[in-house]
C-alpha cells in the first residue's frame, strides 16, 4: 500500500503545531519553549507547502517547447512556495531576537528557566 | 494607480533604515526624522484615493491593454477577475485614519527627541518602522502581505519597549514575542486555510469566491480560518487573553513610545476587525463573538486599571478596556454601529496618546510612576494638571470632547439594533473609567506632596506642551464636528454591511 | 453587620493573606470594591442579552448568576490573581483561548 504523501505531510505539519504548541505551554527551559515554538511555525510552512504539491504536477516555469494549455495543466501552484520563502525570513528573525533578549536575561539572572525569569513580579515598580 | 498611496509606507521605512545608519549625529538625526515625520500627515491628506497594484496590473476585466488577445483558458473564468497584484487601497476611511496614525507618531516622534538627552537614530527607527506597518495593514487589501506587515509590526514594538531602559523591560518584551510567536503562525495558517481552499490571498477575491459561490461558505476549513484570524486579531490588538501583556507593554514602554504603540494596536484592530467583518459577516456567529470578546475587554480591562498602582499601568489597562467600545461598535455589525465604532477608534488612538504624553511628564519630573509615592505635583505645574485633567474628561466622554460624540453614536447604534443592555454597560463602564482616572489624578496631583518625594529641576520641553495641546485641539474639533471624521468612514462602513 | 460590611471586611482579609508585603490602604481597599461592583453589574446586565434566545432560559441564568456571584464574593481579588505577568500563566490562558474560539467558530457553525 502507498501512502498518500500529501496526506502524510498534512499529518506530519498537524503533528508539528501540536508538539510546538505543547513545547510552548509546558517545557520550563526558554530555549525549549523557543524550539517549541520554531516547530510550531515549521509545522505551518509545511502545511503550506504540502498545499502547492500536485501529484505528478511540474515546476511551475514555462519552458520553450511547452504548451500553455499542458503547462496550465500540469504546473503546481506557485504562490505558497512564495509564502513560505517569506515567512522562513520572518521566522529567522524573530527567532534571533527572541535568542538576543534570552542571551540578556541569561546575563542579568543568570537563569533561562521561564518560571524563574518571566514570572509574576507583582506591584514593585521602580 | 497612483504613485502616491505607496509612498506613505515607502518614506517612512526608508527614512527609518537612513536613520539607524546615522548613529552618532544627533542634530541629523533630529533633523530628519522631524521632517519625515512632518511630510508624512502631508502625503496622507494630500494623495487622492484610489487602488496601488504593486508588481503588477490591474485586474484583467479592468484592464483592456493587457487583456487582448489573451486566450479563452483566462478569459473565460474567474482568472479574468482576480487581482494578480498586491492591491493597496486608498479610500477616505483609510486616509483619516493613516492621517492620525502618523500625526501621533509626528507628536511621539517629536516629544521623544526633545526629551531624551540624545536622540537616537535606533528608536527613531523602531518609530518609523513601526508607523510604515500599519499604515500598510491599513491600507493593505492582500491578507499575506498584512501578515507581513503585522510581524514587522509586532517586532517594531518590542524594539520600542527594549529600548526603553525602564526596569524589567527585557522580560516583557520577551514574553510579548513569545506570544507572538503563538499568534502569527496561528494567523498564517488561517491564511494558508483561506489560500487552500480559494486560491487566493487577496482579500477582494477571497470574497469574491465566497459570495459567488466558488467555495462553500460553511466549510469547515473556512471556520477554522476565521477562528484563526480572530486569534491573530486578539493578539494585533490586545483584546483578552492578550490584555495583560498588552498593558504590560504599555507600562514598560517610555510614554511617547506607549503613545505610539497603543494607536499601532487600535489601527491594527480596526484594519483587521474590518477585514474579518468584509470576509465573514455572512456568518451569524462572527459578530456575536465579536461582542462577546469586546464585552469582555471592556469588563476586564476597567476593573483590572481601578486596582492597578502604577499610572502607566493604569492608562494602559483603561487603553484595553476602550478598545472593546470599538470592538462593539464593529459587532454591531450595522453601517452607524461600524461608523460609532471607527470613529471610536479614531478618538480613542488620539485620547490615550494625549493621556500618555500627559501623565508622562509626571514621570519626567519625578521619575516614578508609582501612585504610592506620588503627590502634590498640581502645585509643580497647575496649567499642565489641568491638560491631564482634560485628558480624562475626553476619555470618559464629557461633552464636548471627541470621545462623548461617539460613545453617544455608540450607544444610539446598540439601541437601534435592539441591544440596549450594551448601551447600559457602555455607560456604567464610562463612569468607572472616569472614576478610575479621577482616582489616579487624585493620589497624582491633588493629596498633599509625600515627605520623600523628590520633584526634580528639569523643565518639561516646549514641544510636549504643544503636543498636548495640539491634542486637546483635535478633540475639541471633533467634539464639536463630528462630522468632519463620521463623514469619511460611513463610506467604509456602508461598504461593509 | 450589613452586606457591605461583610465585603468589605473579606477583601481585607484576602488582600492581607495575598500581598502581606504591601500596605492596604482605604484607597486600595475601595478600588477593590468598586471593580468587584462593577464586574458583577455588568455581568448582570450581560446576561439580560440571553433574552433573545428564551426569556425564561434569562430569568435563570440572572438568578444563578446572581446567587453565585454572592458566594463567590470577593471575586475581583481572585481574578486579579490570575491576570498577574507570569508568563506561564499568560501562556496557558492563550491557548485555553484558541481552543474555546477555535471550537466555537468550528462546531458551533457546524452544528448549531
Amino acid at each position: 500500500m502507498i501512502i498518500d504523501s500529501q496526506l502524510m505531510s498534512f499529518f506530519t505539519a498537524g503533528s508539528l503545531i501540536v508538539i510546538g504548541i505543547f513545547a510552548a505551554l509546558f517545557l520550563d527551559n526558554l530555549i525549549k519553549k523557543i524550539i517549541g515554538l520554531a516547530f510550531l511555525a515549521d509545522g505551518v510552512n509545511l502545511f503550506i507547502i504540502t498545499m502547492g504539491y500536485k501529484a505528478g504536477g511540474i515546476v511551475y516555469i514555462l519552458l520553450p517547447n511547452m504548451t500553455i494549455s499542458n503547462f496550465a495543466q500540469n504546473a503546481s501552484y506557485p504562490l505558497p512556495f512564495a509564502l513560505v520563502l517569506t515567512n522562513i525570513v520572518i521566522g529567522a528573525s524573530t527567532l534571533a531576537v527572541m535568542l538576543g533578549l534570552i542571551i540578556v536575561l541569561n546575563k542579568k539572572h543568570g537563569s533561562i528557566s521561564a518560571s524563574k525569569i518571566l514570572g509574576d513580579k507583582g506591584e514593585k515598580i521602580e | 494607480m497612483d504613485i502616491l498611496i505607496p509612498l506613505m509606507v515607502i518614506i517612512p521605512i526608508a527614512s527609518a533604515l537612513f536613520l539607524n545608519l546615522l548613529h552618532k549625529n544627533d542634530s541629523t538625526i533630529k533633523i530628519i526624522a522631524i521632517i519625515t515625520a512632518l511630510i508624512l500627515p502631508v502625503i496622507a491628506l494630500i494623495t487622492p484615493y484610489g487602488s496601488h497594484y504593486f508588481g503588477g496590473y490591474a485586474p484583467l476585466a479592468q484592464n483592456s491593454t493587457i487583456a487582448q488577445g489573451l486566450p479563452a483558458l483566462i478569459t473565460g473564468t474567474q482568472l479574468f477577475q482576480f487581482h494578480p497584484a498586491i492591491t493597496y487601497v486608498f479610500g477616505s476611511a483609510q486616509q483619516l485614519m493613516i492621517f492620525i496614525l502618523v500625526l501621533i507618531s509626528f507628536f511621539a516622534i517629536y516629544t521623544s527627541i526633545n526629551e531624551t538627552k540624545k536622540p537616537s537614530g535606533v528608536y527613531a527607527f523602531l518609530m518609523f518602522m513601526g508607523t510604515a506597518s500599519v499604515s500598510a495593514i491599513l491600507l493593505s487589501d492582500d491578507i499575506f502581505n498584512l501578515f507581513v506587515f503585522f510581524e514587522i509590526a509586532a517586532m517594531a514594538q518590542v524594539g520600542i519597549i527594549v529600548a526603553s531602559g525602564i526596569k524589567d523591560n527585557y522580560e516583557t518584551a520577551l514574553k510579548y514575542i513569545l506570544l507572538g510567536n503563538i499568534a502569527g503562525p496561528l494567523l498564517l495558517l488561517g491564511i494558508a486555510l483561506l489560500l487552500g481552499i480559494t486560491g487566493n490571498v487577496n482579500i477582494t477575491d477571497i470574497i469574491f469566491s465566497i459570495k459567488n459561490g466558488l467555495v462553500d461558505p460553511y466549510s469547515p476549513a473556512i471556520l477554522m480560518a476565521l477562528g484563526l484570524l480572530t486569534f491573530g486579531w486578539l493578539y494585533a490588538s490586545g483584546l483578552p487573553p492578550f490584555h495583560t501583556i498588552k498593558s504590560a507593554v504599555y507600562s514598560k514602554a517610555l510614554p511617547h513610545g506607549a503613545a505610539l504603540l497603543q494607536a499601532f494596536s487600535v489601527f491594527s484592530m480596526v484594519a483587521i476587525g474590518v477585514i474579518i467583518l468584509r470576509m465573514f459577516a455572512y456568518i451569524p456567529f462572527t459578530s456575536t463573538a465579536i461582542i462577546g470578546i469586546s464585552l469582555l475587554a471592556m469588563v476586564l480591562g476597567i476593573t483590572m486599571a481601578i486596582v492597578q498602582t502604577d499610572f502607566k499601568r493604569i492608562i494602559g489597562f483603561l487603553a484595553v478596556g476602550e478598545l472593546g467600545y470599538i470592538g462593539i461598535g464593529l459587532g454591531l455589525g450595522t453601517a452607524f454601529g461600524i461608523t460609532a465604532g471607527l470613529f471610536q477608534a479614531v478618538n480613542e488612538a488620539i485620547i490615550t496618546a494625549f493621556l500618555f504624553i500627559g501623565f508622562g511628564t509626571v514621570l519626567y519630573k519625578t521619575r516614578t510612576s508609582d501612585t504610592r509615592k506620588l503627590g502634590g505635583m498640581m502645585f509643580v505645574n497647575p496649567k499642565l494638571a489641568l491638560l491631564v485633567l482634560l485628558s480624562g474628561l475626553a476619555m470618559a466622554g464629557i461633552p464636548p470632547l471627541n470621545a462623548f460624540q461617539s460613545k453617544l453614536m455608540l450607544i444610539q447604534a446598540s439601541i437601534q439594533s435592539g441591544l440596549p443592555e450594551l448601551g447600559i454597560i457602555m455607560i456604567l463602564l464610562s463612569i468607572v473609567t472616569f472614576m478610575t482616572f479621577m482616582k489616579a489624578f487624585y493620589t497624582i496631583y491633588m493629596r498633599p506632596k509625600p515627605a520623600e518625594l523628590e520633584i526634580l529641576e528639569n523643565k518639561i520641553p516646549k514641544s510636549t506642551i504643544i503636543s498636548l495641546v495640539i491634542f486637546l485641539i483635535i478633540c475639541i474639533i471633533l467634539g464639536l464636528f463630528p462630522q468632519i471624521a463620521t463623514n469619511s468612514l460611513q463610506t467604509l462602513a456602508t461598504g461593509l454591511v | 453587620m450589613s452586606l457591605y460590611d461583610i465585603i468589605l471586611k473579606r477583601i481585607r482579609e484576602i488582600q492581607e493573606k495575598a500581598e502581606e508585603e504591601e500596605p492596604i490602604t482605604n484607597v486600595t481597599a475601595s478600588a477593590m470594591l468598586t471593580a468587584e461592583l462593577t464586574l458583577i453589574a455588568s455581568l448582570l446586565i450581560a446576561v439580560v442579552m440571553i433574552r433573545l434566545i428564551h426569556p425564561i432560559l434569562m430569568i435563570i441564568m440572572i438568578i444563578a448568576i446572581f446567587i453565585i456571584a454572592i458566594m463567590a464574593m470577593p471575586i475581583m481579588p481572585k481574578l486579579r490573581k490570575e491576570q498577574n505577568d507570569s508568563f506561564n500563566n499568560m501562556i496557558f490562558y492563550v491557548v485555553i483561548a484558541l481552543g474555546i474560539i477555535i471550537a466555537l467558530f468550528y462546531w458551533g457553525n457546524l452544528n448549531v
